[in-house]
């Protein structure tokens, strides 16, 4: 009886599985950024078909300079995206309910980047310098580590003046900028390509400034996670990302290939890429894409702590994020 | 449901008062109701749709909300004005519509600068601004210098070209009558040929304004100080304030309809005998 069962279940499932496979779900992502290592979990999963095992049917939008994320999922452009957390909680206080359902980087991969010439050795010479930052939301982290440091960002005397950096490291080749935004995985390599030495340089990583912000956790809209339909889409979604994430985490070298096969643009080199990878390896490697209470609140508390600027104004409580995709996926 | 109903009947409404006025005598009065009613209608009907769908305020505001925002940051949006319209386009505007016409009356002078010149003249007007926009930030710095250098470029072409087209519109008969006056080539310049370029001149200032404050917004977005409407512009969208964005939209329509208003009334005065101003 009990094999008569299983017969007839295996049996059922054959053709549920058949049935399922011509109708895959479809989910569309859209990343922060353009096609790098960066985002080669997704890659991965897509290229090794973890997707197509959690009978999904993903399609990953790169982003770039003038895409938000947030707007794109506002629009009903995306299911889920990928931003980092001071963004997407300023979305959220704007009137746009974004949720956080995985976190597959665990650690902060922005560094400020200081010429020694320019006279930087600690955060206090940063006063009267020039730096650069990145703006469209990735101003934030920089905008809390500043307040934290009682550092004016307005111009005004004894504070720092603020370039709107454009999405290169040309300001600090210039010397236009004493210190300029990059991250570890990508533009720190283009000021070494470029011709400076480490030994030339000063990082300031803000992991240990003790101002890191959860960077690329994936979030989706509040609403959403009351349709039973589009959670179980997102916990297959999660789980096959993060078999993807740990498949790029062990082989750098592939997942930077398969990187590079997805660039359309073709602007990406392979050296690049090899090298971003192994270094985003380091961010994700905490990380089983659940999302550490302590974390949030540690991105939080930074945010709010912006004196009379602060990044957001009031907490936004638990509802900002949740287990319950992450438990289903990876349990 | 209400609100989509109001804006059906308002939009109905206008179109009936404007076809209405259309019919009546063209008195200044009507001449000048007619695109305000429109304006108007536009502007209700927008507001009531974005409130009849409930449409999401980070993907459309609705305009009462793009003026609390306007009147909020009244400011801020004049730094960015100042910063943006007074410091970078209308330096670079004077400085790339005063070079050209300069140049213009050179080249009109020297065959072999016609030659040689104009062609570069050309080339430059050729290269896109998000190209030339990042060099500029590299040359000139992250101010409103490079703003103004941008807007140079843009500028300096279509004046370059309208003005040596404009010094050319006199015909041989003119300048020998010039020339039996006993007047020479300065003369000839300064009371025939330049009164005779003068509606082409305009039309190089023209363009030039609309171009000078695009020039300069969108130098903005590749690098600047933390001021100015093209990096508010920029920046609001990551943030998700796109009343902000809106009320910077609003302040370069308002910006740009005067400059190019005050061009055109300088016009008006100065080319009162030409014929395609009198009788207006």
């Amino acid at each position: 009886m009990n094999k008569l069962t299983t017969t007839f279940g295996v049996a059922a499932l054959g053709v549920w599985g058949a049935a399922a496979a011509q109708a895959a779900d479809d989910v569309t992502l859209q990343l922060k950024w353009v096609t790098q290592s960066q985002f080669a979990g997704y890659y991965v999963a897509q290229d090794k078909g973890f997707y197509d095992e959690e009978d999904l049917n993903v399609t990953i939008k790169p982003g770039g300079p003038d895409i938000a994320p947030a707007q794109v999922i506002a629009g009903g452009g995306a299911d889920v995206v990928l931003d980092w957390m001071p963004s997407a909680m300023a979305s959220r206080e704007k009137g746009l309910p974004l949720v956080n359902i995985a976190q597959p980087y665990k650690s902060s991969g922005m560094m400020l980047t200081c010429r020694k010439d320019a006279g930087v050795e600690t955060p206090a010479d940063f006063a009267g310098k020039t730096l650069g930052v990145w703006f469209g939301g990735n101003e934030y982290p920089f905008l809390s580590w500043m307040n934290k440091l009682g550092l004016a960002t307005d111009g005004s005397d004894g504070g720092v003046t603020v370039l709107k950096q454009g999405f290169n490291v040309d300001p600090i080749l210039q010397g236009q900028a004493a210190c300029v935004s990059t991250m570890t995985y990508n533009e720190y390599w283009q000021i070494i390509d470029a011709g400076l030495t480490p030994e030339e340089l000063v990082v300031f990583k803000y992991e240990d400034q003790g101002v890191a912000t959860l960077e690329d956790g994936m979030y989706v809209l509040e609403e959403n996670l009351n349709d039973p339909e589009f959670v179980d889409r997102m916990v297959r979604f999660v789980r096959a990302s993060m078999k993807g994430w740990k498949w790029a985490e062990e082989n750098p070298e592939d997942a930077a290939m398969i990187v590079l096969d997805n660039d359309a643009t073709g602007a990406q080199t392979e050296e690049h890429q090899i090298r971003m990878m192994s270094e985003v390896a380091k961010l994700t490697a905490g990380s089983n894409g659940t999302l550490d209470p302590a974390d949030y609140e540690r991105t939080i508390e930074s945010l709010l702590s912006g004196g009379s600027d602060p990044v957001i104004t009031a907490h936004p409580g638990d509802a900002a994020w949740t287990h319950a995709i992450t438990d289903k996926a990876l349990n | 449901m209400g609100w989509l109903l109001a804006g059906l009947t308002t939009w109905i409404g206008g179109w009936l008062l404007n076809v209405w006025l259309a019919r009546q005598p063209a008195t200044r009065m009507v001449q000048i109701a007619v695109p305000i009613i429109f304006g108007l209608t536009l502007i209700i009907v927008w507001e009531c749709v974005v409130r009849g769908f409930g449409i999401s305020k980070v993907l459309l505001p609705a305009p009462s909300l793009i003026a609390q925002t306007f009147v909020a940051s009244l400011g801020l949006l004049w730094r960015d004005f100042v910063q943006t319209v007074v410091k970078g386009a209308l330096s670079g505007y004077i400085m790339g519509c005063g070079s050209a016409f300069l140049m213009a009356i050179a080249v009109d002078r020297f065959e072999f600068l016609k030659r040689g010149l104009l062609p570069v003249g050309n080339f430059a007007a050729a290269l896109p601004i998000i190209g030339m926009a990042p060099i500029m930030v590299m040359w000139f710095g992250f101010g409103w210098e490079s703003k103004a250098a941008v807007v140079v470029m843009m500028v300096f072409f279509p004046m370059l070209v309208n003005t040596v087209q404009g010094l050319d519109d006199t015909d041989a008969m003119q300048r020998d009558l010039m020339r039996t006056y006993a007047a020479g080539y300065w003369k000839t310049l300064l009371k025939l040929r330049l009164p005779a370029a003068m509606p082409f001149i305009f039309n190089g200032l023209k363009i030039g304004t609309t171009l000078a404050l695009i020039g300069a917004i969108i130098a903005e977005f590749f690098g600047s100080p933390t001021l100015g409407m093209g990096f508010r512009i920029s920046i609001s969208v990551g943030q998700l304030a796109i009343d902000l964005v809106w009320a910077e939209i609003v302040v370069a329509a308002l910006a740009g309809s005067a400059f190019y208003g005050g061009v055109a009334m300088l016009e008006k005065a100065v080319t009162f005998w030409h014929p395609s101003q009198r009788g207006r």
